[in-house]
């Protein structure tokens, strides 16, 4: 009960400052998505029974925050996540690069299944130019934001034993 | 003889001097303002010595106050950075008051120009993704908002409302690729939909390539839909451009309201009509 109670303050705090405080700083492209970090933080590094839900769930909050589709993050977190989580235990997911350079591609495979989804299901044919246009710099900030939870030393509690 | 000169030499020479002393004064009232070559000859005299002797004779006071007894001038300093420090917070705090009073001056004024109930919410969130252009508002069900009312701010057309909470509403801004609202060129009537592109420009499409319009022509408000009122501002005209084919003609509008810094604004309770 502790250990959700702690993780709820996480993403409270995260949500927090994702919305209100980082748009006021930061350019659009350039703001990191915190919830596909914390997803990817947790598809290496938790329990399965904690870690689906919670990307799921993750996806959905973020989906409530941002856009008008709901379940179009949660569709695409949950993908990622399902692909991270088969390869994890063939990876050294206590390597700091790692954990970037998966953040740098559930970036872009997060962007990808969204504008697959919104080009099959919806009517946004302008989409295409502008996420591509803001892509690179919003998986640029988000290795960036993966390099600084990876230095974090906290950080390494949750990992588990070779 | 001598005696008696004798006796009263030095009163006479009192008197002498006296007398001299007044002569020298009198004859010098007519020019009292100028100095003779007396004053003059003392001032040459003295003002290259009297600059030192005051700088040696004031050194022991001023190595006390300057260099042994600071506390009293350290104690004066942080008092002084104190009151600094306080006075730059409220001139800060005065200029953050005078652009809130501005903001919701120009908010008002657009009030004025609507003639629905309106309710004024502050902007307590933006999207968390770079590729949608949403904003999160502190007002929601219980002050009387439902989905898909018109937004407002001080310039114009903000975007409407969706997924309205009892207390938070979320807004669709005109700039969002899932926006889409009538438009019409002021000026000559032609009419369009603007829709978002995504970033801080907008396009009108649907404009018949035979319909005139050109740079700076400012977008408003058709009606048509039933969700804005006619005549609220959308944006001005930056760019035309008619391809050889195709029947409509590319209009890219820059939006009258700056949505990335939006603190303050309106939604109209106008419901929709289904």
């Amino acid at each position: 009960m502790r250990a959700f109670l702690k993780a709820l303050c996480i993403v409270v705090a995260v949500v927090a400052f994702q919305s209100a405080v980082l748009p006021h700083y930061l350019e659009p492209a350039f703001k990191p998505d915190l919830l596909l970090v914390l997803m990817v933080f947790l598809a290496l590094r938790a329990e399965t029974s904690v870690s689906l839900p919670a990307a799921y769930g993750l996806g959905l909050l973020k989906d409530c925050l941002s856009g008008i589709y709901l379940g179009l993050n949660a569709f695409s977190f949950l993908v990622v996540y399902l692909v991270l989580k088969s390869v994890s235990e063939r990876l050294n997911v206590q390597s700091c690069l790692l954990f970037v350079l998966t953040v740098s591609a559930a970036t872009a495979a997060s962007a990808a299944i969204n504008l697959l989804l919104l080009l099959v299901f919806s009517q946004t044919p302008t989409l295409f130019a502008a996420l591509l246009n803001q892509l690179l710099p919003h998986l640029l900030v988000n290795a960036f934001v993966a390099s600084l939870v990876a230095a974090v030393p906290g950080c390494g509690s949750l990992r588990t034993s070779p | 003889m001598f005696d008696l000169l004798r006796k009263y030499l030095l009163s006479l020479l009192v008197t002498i001097g006296l007398l001299v002393a007044l002569i020298i004064y009198s004859l010098n009232l007519p020019d009292a303002r100028e100095a003779n070559w007396v004053e003059r000859a003392v001032g040459s005299i003295l003002s290259p010595v009297l600059g030192p002797v005051k700088w040696l004779g004031t050194l022991p006071d001023r190595i006390w106050h300057d260099y042994l007894n600071l506390v009293q001038v350290r104690r004066e300093n942080m008092k002084l950075r104190e009151d600094i420090k306080t006075l730059n917070q409220s001139l800060v705090a005065a200029g953050e008051l005078l652009q809130e009073h501005e903001r919701l001056k120009r908010l008002l004024e657009m009030r004025k120009t609507v003639h629905e109930p309106t309710v004024a919410a502050a902007v307590i969130g933006e999207d968390v993704a770079p590729w949608f252009r949403t904003l999160t508002i502190d007002q929601g069900s219980s002050s009387g908002i439902s989905d898909g009312m018109p937004v407002l701010a001080a310039g114009g057309v903000v975007g409407q409302t969706i997924k309205v909470t009892p207390n938070s509403s979320r807004v669709l801004l005109l700039t969002d690729h899932a926006s889409g609202i009538a438009g019409i060129i002021q000026r000559s009537r032609a009419r369009g939909v603007v829709k978002g592109k995504g970033e801080a420009v907008c396009s009108l499409e649907f404009t018949m390539r035979e319909e005139d319009v050109t740079v700076g022509d400012l977008v408003v408000t058709s009606g048509v839909g039933g969700v804005f009122a006619k005549g609220l501002p959308i944006g001005t005209v930056t760019m035309v451009k008619k391809g050889q084919y195709g029947i409509f003609q590319s209009v890219a509008i820059k939006p009258a309201v700056s949505t990335a810094h939006l603190e303050e604004v309106l939604v109209v309770l106008r419901a929709p009509r289904e």
